[in-house]
């Protein structure tokens, strides 16, 4: 069996949100997972105009991850999946995948 | 939800509101008598009355929910008092201090603790933004939050229910404030806009034929300055010609003055170049012009503030004479040339300052939803004050929460209409689970 | 930028560009047509109008008593009377049947500027400005935003609403900026102590007379803890001993009870007020009567420590949020990502793992959040 560190979506409609978790491949997306490393939340977070150091930041988006544990199931063979992949090349835990059009 | 929220003259309820049925119903509002009243039915007038007023937009069901028994209040300490006795004077003897200190009895005044039963609902965006003299009316603010014009630490905030924290800041956009707490357009004012309107509709029309859109915004631009101008001097005219009867005297010659000075200004733009400038650049220029005056002027002003409070009279009799020299300086200083200002008095000064100030912050604008210059909508002032627990910034219409409303001796910072013979029973009222 | 124009004889009514001063109060008496003589007027409708006896009586109203508050005298208040009042003059009471709410000073255009000035150019404490001027702390925290603010959105050419901020500062009672050689009229009471909720029950607890019993000891009573051993309560002379203590080290502060029930031990008012540090400045003056500089020099020391003990607290927890939270900015992408660190272990997720305080979103526990009585729109919005 395959370990897998994928997302996994909560919150409702329209308002997505996702639990980054270890889980075996063939588990389903909401299925208890073996465990929860992090939550990862899409909708990207505006910064006000209410301060100057704002003026030209960029909207952000709030990842919240256990480093030592996503480290051990690295270690441990666990396999991320693409979205995951990103964030944890992002994190640093991981190289970065090559896009498509750098491949070719 | 249905707006219940009618000031109506038969059951004088009491709003928040700014209306002058609101205001006729506070004036004559008395306590209800309590004589020949059970306290079930003295709870239950006071429940109503004051229910009316706080949160009449909130459902029963949720105000219960929010009602809490604890009262916020504070106690000014005197530090010197603090220094002066560790605590062991007070508690000496048999627990009051051995000596009877006759000073405390007479400035001991009570903290009204059951005005507070309300300030739960002070903490609501729409509720603050009443407080704050951004709105007429809780309803109105309401509706400003609603349709997406209030802000709450820089992010837009649609739920009037919002519960703000301590610390919160929130804007509401000014051009809603204007309209709120301004005075109506009257009905030919709205005509005008009306007919305004329709001309540019008609212009653009011919614009988008010849599609030269860019280059008539730029023509715009350059003609503003005349435009600002001409449209002050058409609605001085429309003022006199309408508001004839309200007028006073005094208002209609000043008016009068300051239509020529307009007009003389405007037959000599069209052969000089000058007023094409940006009306906002000479201004400054005018300011800086003024101040240099000013300051050379000032050792003689001091003689002159003695004299001061007996001329105020005689200034305002001589104001006909004084607004030909007035809209004289006035022409000048819209040329963008120099001001001879050393034949205006001190006065003079002052007011020519005022007129341009007020003239570049208080444009005449048709196409605004008020009536423009702004002025204060009528009775405002009897409604106009600001609680403590709020610190209003009016230029931005910007205001932070600074603290929930706390009572104090002698006073509660929740702003109620009703005395403690009302907020006392209503109090009672809610303090009793009845569901 | 030009500046404001701040005069008590300055105001917005009517058309607004020529006017002088005191005359334009007169606008309110103005005689406005009462509506009955309107009535009348009108000759060639055959009906009467329309008023009840009511609106009658509401209309004479405004037109006699009230014509005095349709429009507002500049730099006075003009609030509705209480008709058994007979003093004159604005008042600060706005509601005739209560008088325990009262009107109070707002800070002036040029006072909120003089704050922003000594805060952020000169530098100076907040505290130390709140003192100087009578202010609370907040408020001032407050005012600097604002003005910061104003500041910005002028310089944007956003628009604003001049007029308006105008009128409301002629309507409400202000506290000036004291001119040259003045005395600042004080703002507001800056010592405010919260009554504390478990002040709210009296006690019965008997003390020996021979015994001092102080605010410390109080304090310990209310909020049910042991009284203090001698060796302790010796060596404090005086409560605001205490609030040193606390400002130098916030966790010498007791606690008392288990679990969900602990609580930190009530501390008395010397150290629960805004400005502690006032009350070891009487004190000084009481050891010093005659030498005015000492105490002055004594009260600076202290602020400056106790200052450099707040700043660096502040600095260190700055610094620990920076740390703990990791920008990352890819290139190309429109987004920047910011790694908090988490713990998923035993403790933080609950021995089930489902435990209310984990982090993220939990399995096999309902979400009440469609529940009757549970709050649906946010509850704070982050700054």
């Amino acid at each position: 069996m395959v370990l897998r560190i994928r997302l996994a979506r909560f919150g409702n409609k329209h308002s997505p949100f996702y639990n980054i978790v270890v889980a075996q491949a063939r588990s389903a997306r909401g299925a208890k997972p073996l465990e929860v490393i992090g939550t990862f939340n899409p909708v990207p977070k505006r910064p006000t105009n209410l301060y100057e150091e704002n003026a030209n930041a960029r909207p952000y988006k709030e990842i919240a991850l256990d480093r030592s544990r996503a480290k051990y199931w690295l270690g441990v063979g666990a396999q991320p999946s693409d979205p995951v992949w990103k964030l944890l090349s992002m994190a640093g835990l991981v190289e970065k995948k090559p896009a498509t059009y750098e491949k070719a | 939800m249905r707006n219940r929220a009618s000031t109506s003259l038969a059951k004088g309820k009491i709003r928040q509101s700014w209306s002058k049925y609101n205001l006729y119903n506070l004036q004559r509002f008395r306590t209800p008598a309590t004589a020949n009243r059970t306290f079930f039915q003295q709870k239950w007038t006071a429940k109503a009355l004051s229910r009316a007023y706080h949160g009449e937009q909130v459902r029963e069901g949720q105000w219960k929910r929010m009602f809490s028994k604890r009262i916020r209040s504070v106690i000014p300490m005197s530090t010197s008092d603090l220094a002066a006795d560790d605590g062991s004077k007070t508690s000496a003897g048999r627990g009051s201090g051995l000596e009877k200190r006759g000073r405390d009895s007479v400035t001991a005044r009570l903290t009204p603790y059951t005005q507070m039963a309300f300030a739960p609902l002070e903490r609501r965006l729409d509720v603050a933004i009443f407080r704050s003299l951004f709105a007429s009316s809780t309803r109105q603010a309401r509706q400003f939050v609603i349709h997406g014009a209030v802000t709450v630490n820089g992010h837009k905030m649609r739920h009037p229910s919002y519960l703000l924290n301590p610390g919160d800041l929130f804007q509401v956009d000014p051009e809603r404030v204007m309209f709120a707490t301004g005075a109506p357009k009257t009905k030919f004012e709205r005509r005008e806009t009306r007919q305004l309107k329709q001309k540019e509709e008609e212009t653009e029309g011919e614009t988008e034929q010849a599609k030269s859109e860019g280059a008539e915004a730029k023509e715009d631009k350059v003609e503003n300055a005349k435009d600002t101008l001409k449209a002050l001097m058409a609605q001085a005219k429309t003022i006199m010609s309408k508001d004839k009867d309200v007028l006073p005297a005094k208002r209609k010659q000043e008016l009068r003055g300051f239509q020529k000075a307009v007009r003389r200004v405007l037959s000599r733009s069209e052969t000089s170049t000058v007023l094409t400038d940006n009306l906002e650049s000479q201004f400054s220029e005018l300011t800086l012009l003024l101040k240099a005056k000013r300051a050379e002027k000032k050792p003689k002003e001091s003689k002159k503030d003695k004299k001061d409070s007996t001329e105020e009279t005689a200034v305002a009799e001589e104001s006909e004479g004084a607004s030909d020299k007035l809209s004289e300086a006035f022409k000048s200083a819209a040329e963008g040339g120099e001001v001879d200002t050393s034949e205006l008095s001190d006065e003079e000064f002052d007011v020519l300052k005022r007129a341009l100030t007020q003239m570049r912050d208080n444009p005449i604008d048709n196409t605004k939803s008020y009536a423009t210059p702004w002025r204060p909508r009528d009775y405002m002032s009897a409604f106009s004050f600001i609680p403590r627990y709020l610190e209003v910034n009016q230029n931005i219409c910007a205001a932070v929460y600074l603290r929930h409303p706390v009572a104090r001796p002698g006073s509660a910072e929740v702003p109620t209409p009703f005395g403690e013979a009302v907020s006392t029973p209503a109090y009672g009222w809610y303090l009793k689970r009845r569901w | 930028m030009a500046p404001r124009i701040q005069s008590r004889r300055v105001s917005n009514a009517l058309l607004p560009y020529l006017t002088s001063s005191p005359s334009s109060s007169s606008i309110s008496s103005i005689p406005s047509l009462s509506p009955s003589s309107q009535c009348l007027a009108r000759q060639f409708s055959a009906t009467a109008a329309p008023q009840t006896k009511l609106r009658r009586t509401m209309f004479e109203w405004l037109n006699n008593e009230g014509a005095a508050l349709k429009h507002h005298m500049p730099g006075q208040t003009n609030y509705l009377r209480n008709p058994r009042d007979s003093n004159e003059g604005g008042g600060n009471r706005p509601f005739p049947n209560n008088p325990n709410f009262i009107s109070e000073n707002i800070l002036s255009e040029e006072l909120r500027n003089e704050i922003y000035e000594r805060v952020v150019e000169k530098k100076k404490s907040v505290r130390a400005v709140s003192v100087q001027l009578g202010i609370d702390m907040k408020r001032i925290a407050a005012v600097v935003r604002l003005v910061e603010l104003e500041r910005r959105q002028r310089a944007q050419g956003k628009p604003l609403a001049l007029p308006y901020a105008r009128a409301v500062h002629e309507m409400v009672p202000t506290t000036p900026l004291a001119q040259d050689g003045e005395r600042q009229q004080f703002h507001e009471p800056i010592n405010d102590l919260p009554a504390h909720p478990t002040t709210g029950p009296q006690i019965f607890y008997p003390v020996p007379e021979s015994r001092s019993f102080t605010r410390v000891d109080a304090g310990r009573v209310f909020s049910g803890a042991p009284a203090l051993e001698r060796e302790v309560a010796e060596k404090i002379t005086h409560p605001s001993d205490l609030a040193e203590k606390a400002i130098e080290n916030p966790n010498s502060i007791d606690w008392v009870g288990k679990g969900e029930n602990a609580r930190q031990v009530l501390q008395p008012a010397d150290v629960r007020i805004p400005h502690p540090q006032l009350v070891k400045l009487e004190l000084d003056r009481a050891a010093f009567p005659e030498e005015r500089r000492k105490v002055a020099q004594l009260h600076a020391e202290r602020m400056e420590r106790q200052e450099k003990v707040e700043t660096e607290r502040r600095e260190r927890a700055q610094s620990r949020r920076e740390k703990s939270i990791k920008h990352v900015e890819p290139e190309g992408g429109r987004f920047d990502y910011r790694f908090s660190d988490a713990v998923f272990t035993a403790e933080t997720t609950g021995k089930d793992g489902r435990a209310p305080w984990a982090p993220g979103r939990r399995y096999g526990v309902p979400t009440n959040d469609r529940k009757r009585g549970v709050v649906k729109i946010p509850t704070r919005v982050e700054a």
